[in-house]
């Protein structure tokens, strides 16, 4: 986990390095790139893991809550 | 009729508000496996976890005027057996109508109403307010959130934050199915987020999250095995600490494909630790037409107080729930999605079919089929 967190500071620190013009980034804007395209298919893995998982969720929403489950 | 000129005012002074897109969604899972948290088996051996659910979902966006959007969702759930009914402890698995307490559990009907409102404070600046209730019949929750993101480096790095509050509350049960008051629990939740361009073809998320949950953290009808045959309460500590780190990185690919890669550690101070893996190939077959495949890999320590056979005489905390144990959780799947570029006013029409299979290194399985049809405007 450390080793984790010091590559997550050295990501963010190496990020603001890379600049990609606005008509180079064609492909990044395409629909296959996008990471939450939608919201309902988001939901049901979502709450299929956190319900079923002790280790899911903290990721950006909620660990817990939202039914009667750990 | 001051009132009724004041809403006519307030109407006439509204912005206009536009439909973005319509999106509804049916996915049914079927569960099949025993745990030892469920007494709905053999007298010394783990019950039955068999249960479906049948969850629709829809949702509508709209824009109103031009800096605010606005998301109404509700998911609905229909659950059989989600809570454990021991007048069917002692018999063969599959006997009897397993995990059943509660009128509740043998069909239960949870629903939510959500909404997202997102602000645009500038061309690099977003705010959002998130508010959302649910409600099933032992059990009711609210919950809060509040969100920024800024742009940097002509939007090259995106930085996010959130935090959420859940409340929860719900009634307590003895293991033989009465009712024993209430109960309730807080759930705060902290996250941030950077999302950055690596390249034309790449870009990744790195997202961190923590949790704190304190009150009661179980759902009270769990039972735990005792070494002498018969079974405990369900004791878990009353607050809850939890770390996640995640990276995302997607990455397109020259024949018209992209490949997403997940990467996520857990670990929280009951002594859980995790790791998962996905992997996601979409490919284009033609323009709109789609083929994904997925695979993930989920695997996770057990909590320090989890046991299969408790000391009856100990009164330290415990619990037997194999969500809570060692296990190594496996996911395969794919799905198919159209989508039809139209003319005029409607913009997309939108159709996917999913199945995923989920099997786990103790005794449970999953089949999920899902639908999506959505209207893009």
């Amino acid at each position: 986990m450390r080793r984790l967190f010091c590559f997550g500071l050295v990501f963010a620190l190496a990020s603001g390095c890379v600049v990609v013009p606005q008509n180079r980034r064609k492909r990044l804007a395409d629909s296959m790139m996008r990471f939450d395209d939608d919201g309902l298919e988001a939901h049901k893995r979502q709450k299929f893991y956190t319900t079923r998982e002790a280790a899911a969720g903290g990721d950006g929403t909620p660990a817990g809550g939202g039914c009667a489950c750990q | 009729m001051p009132v009724v000129a004041l809403v006519t005012l307030l109407v006439a002074l509204a912005p206009p508000y536009e439909i973005e897109s319509v999106r509804l969604r049916f996915t049914h899972y079927d569960q099949k496996g025993v745990g030892y948290q469920s007494a709905a088996g053999p007298a010394g051996q783990p019950g039955s976890e068999q249960l479906t659910v049948e969850q629709p979902q829809a949702e509508v966006v709209a824009r109103i005027g031009e800096r605010v959007t606005e998301r109404l969702w509700v998911p609905i759930d229909v659950i059989t057996a989600a809570s454990p009914d021991h007048s069917v402890y002692g018999l063969p698995v599959g006997t009897q109508p397993p995990d059943a307490v509660t009128t509740a559990s043998r069909r239960n009907t949870a629903g939510t109403f959500d909404t997202l409102t997102t602000y645009r404070w500038d061309r690099a600046t977003e705010v959002s307010f998130r508010a959302a209730f649910h409600l099933e019949e032992p059990f009711e929750s609210w919950s809060y959130g509040l969100g920024a993101t800024r742009s940097f480096a002509e939007d090259n790095t995106v930085v996010g934050a959130s935090v959420n509050q859940i409340v929860d509350w719900f009634d307590r049960f003895q293991l033989d199915g009465s009712r024993n008051g209430r109960a309730n629990r807080s759930t705060t939740n902290l996250n941030v987020s950077v999302t950055q361009v690596l390249s034309p073809f790449t870009i990744a998320v790195l997202s961190y999250g923590g949790t704190i949950q304190v009150g009661t953290l179980g759902n009270t009808w769990s039972s735990v095995l005792l070494a002498d045959g018969t079974r405990g309460e369900e004791r878990l500590p009353r607050q809850r600490l939890r770390h996640a780190l995640a990276l995302r990185v997607a990455e397109w690919l020259p024949w018209n494909g992209a490949l997403k890669v997940y990467y996520r550690a857990y670990l929280d101070d009951w002594s859980a630790y995790a790791h998962t893996v996905e992997v996601n190939l979409i490919q284009r077959l033609f323009r709109g037409l789609h083929l994904r495949a997925e695979y993930r890999v989920h695997r996770q320590t057990a909590v320090r107080f989890f046991t299969t056979a408790a000391d009856p005489t100990l009164t330290g905390y415990r619990t037997a729930d194999s969500d809570l144990a060692h296990f190594v959780a496996q996911t395969v799947g794919g799905a198919i999605s159209w989508d039809f570029e139209l003319a005029g006013r409607l913009r997309d029409l939108h159709l996917d079919l999913g199945y995923e299979h989920y099997f786990r290194s103790n005794d449970l399985t999953v089949d999920i089929a899902t639908c999506g049809f959505g209207l893009l405007f």
